[in-house]
């Protein structure tokens, strides 16, 4: 085998900051031949976004230092390589796509000229013909009409689109290796698909090197020859993708492969990085009764009453427009919606963004305001209460939010944010009986009552969306809508709060209406599942049948763009 | 775009309205008679009698709110009380002195931060960049009473390089005149332009689309010409034009120091001399001045940045 | 355990910054020397004789002596006192009509939104130092009509900071979660917003403070502010006409008052801007 196009050979990089110097990356070592495509796989912060821009010389300077380390693209060192000679390299022979298409393409520029720019600054092409080629790579990424498309500013195109761009740019001068990080994460489960087939197909007819950076290792199941796992600034296994899949040695690696909720199979829980490894990194025996699988159709309901009803709920936006900026139309985010929900159990609700199942889920708590139909609870129709009445009702029904780090009050203790719902309600006699309580609940959750006095920032997003948990069961409700709770967090942690979700449930009898775009977490956890389109349910049934016999073709293709989570070999 | 301009221009018409109103309040009402301060303290009440129906202050509250309103879209102010003029021809004659002194400070000290904030952006952190920093905010903390007094003093008085004061009309004739103030006025403007156009410069240096370019090889200075400026001349084109409006108003302080036959100038002998109708119609003929170029700088917003698509 | 609010490590982070303290310690000078002479314990002889007429900064008179032979220096100190109590006057107008106004258009927007709005385009419409010099002449000379006309014009800009932050952190989840276990508008405006947005009015008071104290200078020069009593302004004024004799102290010795008040409160505003926002926070 010939020399690999790119080898890192233990690179280590510090950052220098006024409280000290933190290792973002500690000696660690990877090839990646040419023609392959090798994945890093690690959770936020384990150093693997930093060590693709090492590779592309793109670290923040006076921060970031390398100690020791090289960085060989053809035999060449490239950490010795002068400013300007690694200028000629970026955009060339290595090229990046980032995870934010929405911010990471200029918005005053058009999207053609962005790529053409690319073309003029390495190939020294004219204007016309720079422009020529960027349409015509438009074309190659798949973007329709890219004659008239080259001509749109970045704001008039979706997120999909922009990555499309995005990686047009990338490819634009044929580079030897192409560094993608965690390039669908910010995507929809469809478009992620659509852009993964598309990284997969370039690098192929481009003999490309590609290395994908992400923190699910189901994505790149498709599409790696190598697989590279980052664990707190180490390398912790290395290895052919197949073997990863198949025969992990490392725990934090069976940790990672085991989290992913898939399709086939329905575990009571998921396994999680912490049931193979402790907290000093080594490895734990696990305790078989956690490996529970069972077949939902089997398993007897467990309740037979109904706790919510919708009927024919329409939520309306106005669309303002015409000279006086009034009201021309009205836009129908829920649309003619109607389902009836058991105590106890579990709606999913999949969608992709913009379907509406947002809107669904607040109309139904009564935060937005339904333009009509019905909302049952408990036998009781619920539109028309206000003022104290709903105050009551606000007890019985919580809401979960989706960004851990916008859902808490920076500026309140966790106490604070524990106790103000049994303030607000009069629960608890006086402030320690409060705190009790709280002190209580934080501890079933998982998390320790030392920390009550702290704030939110001191918190990762994991724990801070257990606190947002606690704050919604601090008044006993009965119904949860859980908003994409848990899509904003890393496989790993994201399969811990499921398992939270779970147990509380049965500890408290609680109802779920469960909103994601994500169909295997929602296959993992709901009852029944819900699939939206434009405002409406298109189709509802038992989760294990909706994956098995999917009738709608929108379904079916929500369905297919689920990553296996297997190689490719393997299929 | 065409309807927007026209909504826009029509919502002048609440805002004039609340213009007048404060200045009516103002001068109308909380500033009382003002007869007994022109006819002086033995006025015999027949002449305040007839003055006031000259005034037309024997007019309703609400009619004499209409005239403030007519006078914001007529400009007829009436006549001065000091000087008998029109105050419509007295404002003619002040813009030439006062805009041949503001237009060139202006536009070179404008020019000259944008210049130096480019350039402490490119070098942002290290020497240069604090030491402009610290000057830029050292400089705006002396009064711009005492760079004019001193100024004067050293470079008109001592040194005599420069007019001390007086105007000329005609092109080459009135730059001796105007040099040393428009060098005040520059030297003023510097400190709170190059610290307003280095904020927005670095607020987009630190955006995506920065990465981006230094991923597809660009260099830095392309990166700073090209990606950021484009960028960041939509807030700094904002704040620009905002400005002009008081180019109009002209340089009180530098006009009154430096003898210069000004708006500014004429405003602060109205100060002097309890010139009521002469302050009203500057406060008048400046708002309008200022709303309609916060128009300008809106349309033109719309232009400078795409993503800003107005119906 | 120790408990680490934002508003903590930001004070901490200032702390760090030797630019601030050195800020710091000079505004709390002027306010010190402001309370004093306010008392009557300092400067209160400022109008006595001192000395010979002109007599330049000696060991015995640091700053000199004016036309009349009164000590430069307890015209200073005098004059701090005129220039701290017109920046506190203009803080105690602006802060709660800016506030007030500006979290009631960002939280409940509609009608409400377009009236403030409408409200502060129309007082922003007027050029600042026209607004200044009406409303100084029409209320008459002296220091209360400096005090309503720098609490007229100051409270436009906090407003509409205020007004933009709420109408951010009002779409914020915390917010809605705030809704959501029943809290009503009076928690989630006073309790949940407010609190997330003080440091805009820290900040902006911080530097609207020095811009009141450059304004009364200006408007004391113009003869319209502060009458009878000393200020850096009407002490500039004097200036004007003795520096042709040679006589600059008096200017000297407003200039370097005036100077080391203003640099302290911007260098102080751009590290409160830098220690409070909490967008620096876990970024």
């Amino acid at each position: 085998m010939n020399a690999p196009l790119l080898s890192v050979k233990n690179l280590t990089v510090d950052f220098h900051t006024s409280e000290g110097v933190t290792r973002a990356v500690n000696n660690i070592s990877f090839d990646i031949p040419a023609g392959k495509t090798i994945g890093i796989v690690g959770e936020s912060g384990s150093g693997k976004s930093v060590t693709s821009l090492a590779v592309m010389g793109l670290l923040q300077k006076p921060a970031a230092k390398i100690p020791s380390g090289e960085i060989l693209f053809k035999g060449q060192d490239i950490l010795k390589y002068s400013d300007s000679q690694m200028r000629d390299i970026r955009g060339n022979d290595i090229s990046m796509i980032f995870q934010e298409p929405m911010t990471s393409l200029n918005p005053v520029f058009k999207v053609g000229d962005q790529i053409a720019e690319t073309l003029r600054v390495h190939k020294n092409l004219s204007k016309k013909e720079a422009w020529e080629k960027a349409v015509h790579l438009m074309d190659l990424v798949g973007i329709p009409n890219p004659t008239g498309r080259a001509h749109t500013y970045p704001h008039e195109m979706s997120g999909g689109q922009k990555q499309r761009v995005m990686i047009a740019m990338a490819i634009s001068c044929e580079p030897k290796l192409l560094i993608a990080d965690e390039p669908t994460t910010a995507l929809d489960v469809t478009i992620q698909k659509q852009v993964l087939d598309l990284l997969f197909r370039l690098q192929q007819e481009y003999h490309m090197s590609m290395m994908f950076i992400t923190h699910d290792l189901g994505v790149i199941g498709d599409i790696a020859d190598d697989v590279v796992v980052m664990y707190r600034s180490n390398v912790v296994e290395k290895n052919n993708a197949q073997t990863i899949f198949t025969g992990a040695k490392h725990p934090y690696t069976k940790g990672l492969l085991a989290c992913r909720p898939k399709l086939g199979a329905n575990p009571k829980r998921l396994l999680t990085v912490s049931d193979f490894m402790n907290e000093s990194g080594e490895e734990i025996k696990i305790d078989t009764a956690k490996v529970v699988v069972y077949d939902k159709e089997v398993v007897p309901e467990k309740s037979s009453d109904i706790l919510l009803e919708v009927k024919n709920l329409v939520t309306q936006f106005p669309i303002k427009g015409g000279f006086f900026n009034r009201t021309v139309d009205q836009f129908k985010a829920v649309n003619d919606v109607s389902f009836t929900l058991k105590k106890g159990q579990t709606l999913g609700l999949v969608g992709e963004s913009g379907c509406g199942k947002t809107t669904l889920g607040r109309t139904i708590l009564r935060l937005i305001e339904p333009a009509g139909g019905q909302i049952i609870y408990n036998g009781k129709d619920i539109t028309g209460v206000y003022g104290e009445e709903l105050r009551l009702l606000r007890r019985k029904m919580q809401i979960i939010f989706q960004d851990p780090y916008s859902s808490l009050n920076p500026r309140m203790t966790i106490a604070e944010i524990l106790t103000e719902p049994l303030v607000i309600h009069k629960v608890g006699s006086s402030k320690q009986e409060r705190l009790d309580m709280a002190k209580q609940l934080a501890e079933k959750v998982g998390l320790k009552v030392a920390q009550l006095n702290r704030y939110p920032h001191e918190f990762s997003g994991g724990q801070r969306q257990r606190i947002s948990i606690a704050r919604a069961l601090m008044l006993r409700p009965e119904f949860v809508v859980c908003d994409e709770s848990v899509s904003a967090l890393d496989v790993s942690i994201q399969a811990q709060v499921l398992n939270l979700l779970l147990d509380l449930q049965d500890e408290f009898g609680l109802t779920y209406v469960f909103i994601s775009h994500d169909l295997s977490v929602v296959n993992f956890i709901a009852d029944e599942v819900g699939v939206m389109n434009a405002g409406r349910i298109i189709e509802m049934d038992k989760a294990s049948r909706i994956y098995k016999n999917p009738k709608e073709e929108y379904t079916r293709m929500l369905l297919s763009a689920i990553p296996k989570g297997e190689t490719k070999s393997a299929t | 775009m065409l309807q927007y301009i026209i909504r826009r221009l029509l919502y002048m018409i609440p805002v004039l309205l609340g213009v007048s109103l404060v200045i009516f309040i103002l001068f109308n009402m909380i500033g009382g008679d003002p007869t007994a301060v022109l006819l002086g303290k033995n006025a015999n009440a027949r002449a305040m009698a007839d003055l006031r129906e000259q005034l037309g202050l024997n007019k309703s509250l609400f009619l004499q709110y209409l005239d403030v309103v007519k006078s914001a879209f007529t400009f007829d102010f009436g006549r001065s009380w000091a000087t008998k003029q029109e105050i419509t021809y007295m404002i003619t004659q002040g813009a030439y002195p006062s805009l041949c002194l503001t237009i060139p400070a202006f536009v070179i000290s404008t020019v000259l931060s944008l210049i130096i904030s480019l350039v402490v952006a490119f070098y942002r952190g290290r020497g240069i960049d604090l030491f402009v920093r610290f000057f830029c905010i050292a400089g705006m903390s002396i009064s711009a009473l005492t760079y004019i007094l001193a100024f004067q003093w050293i470079f008109a008085f001592e040194l005599g390089w420069f007019e001390i004061s007086g105007f000329e009309y005609g092109f080459p004739d009135f730059i001796p005149y105007i040099a040393l103030p428009a060098i005040i006025w520059i030297i003023l403007s510097i400190g709170p332009d190059v610290r307003f156009f280095r904020t927005v410069i670095l607020d987009e240096i630190y955006q995506d689309y920065v990465r981006t370019a230094r991923a597809k090889g660009l260099s830095e200075v392309t990166i700073l010409l090209k990606h950021v400026l484009r960028n960041a001349m939509i807030p700094i084109i904002t704040y620009v034009v905002i400005q002009i409006p008081f180019l109009i108003l002209g340089a009180l302080l530098l006009e009154s120091f430096f003898g210069i036959p000004g708006l500014g100038g004429i405003t602060l002998n109205a100060l002097n001399s309890s010139d009521f109708p002469v302050i009203k119609a500057m406060a008048i003929l400046s708002s309008v001045v200022y709303i309609l170029f916060s128009l300008l700088s809106d349309i033109l917003y719309t232009f400078a940045d795409p993503r800003v698509k107005l119906k | 355990m120790k408990e680490n609010s934002l508003w903590k490590d930001s004070f901490k982070r200032l702390a760090q910054d030797k630019t601030a303290m050195i800020s710091l310690v000079i505004v709390i000078m002027y306010t010190l020397v402001a309370l004093l002479s306010a008392m009557g314990l300092i400067a209160s002889d400022w109008a006595r004789e001192v000395g010979a007429s002109n007599l330049p900064p000696s060991a015995e008179h640091w700053f000199g002596t004016d036309i009349f032979g009164r000590s430069v220096l307890a015209k200073v100190l005098r004059g701090t006192q005129v220039a701290m109590s017109v920046g506190v006057a203009t803080a105690v107008i602006s802060i709660p009509i800016g506030v007030f106004l500006g979290a009631i258009a960002g939280y409940f927007g509609g009608w409400i939104d377009d009236a403030v709005t409408w409200l502060y385009t129309t007082f922003s419409s007027i050029p600042n130092i026209m607004l200044l010099i009406s409303i100084t002449m029409i209320l008459g000379k002296g220091l209360f009509a400096v005090y309503i006309a720098l609490g007229a014009t100051s409270w436009v800009t906090l407003s509409r900071l205020i007004r933009g932050e709420v109408m951010k952190h009002k779409e914020r989840e915390y917010v809605q979660a705030a809704g959501a276990i029943g809290g009503g508008h009076m928690r989630k405006l006073f309790r949940h917003i407010l609190p997330n947005v003080t440091h805009i009015v820290i900040i902006n008071t911080s530097l609207q403070f020095q811009i009141a104290i450059k304004s009364e200078v200006i408007l004391s020069y113009l003869g319209i502010g502060v009458q009878g009593e000393p200020s850096w302004g009407t002490m500039i004024d004097d200036a004007k006409l003795e520096i042709s004799r040679g006589v600059w102290w008096q200017l000297a010795g407003a200039t370097l008052a005036m100077f080391l008040i203003v640099l302290a409160f911007n260098l102080l505003g751009d590290a409160l801007r830098d220690s409070l926002d909490p967008k620096l926070k876990g970024k």
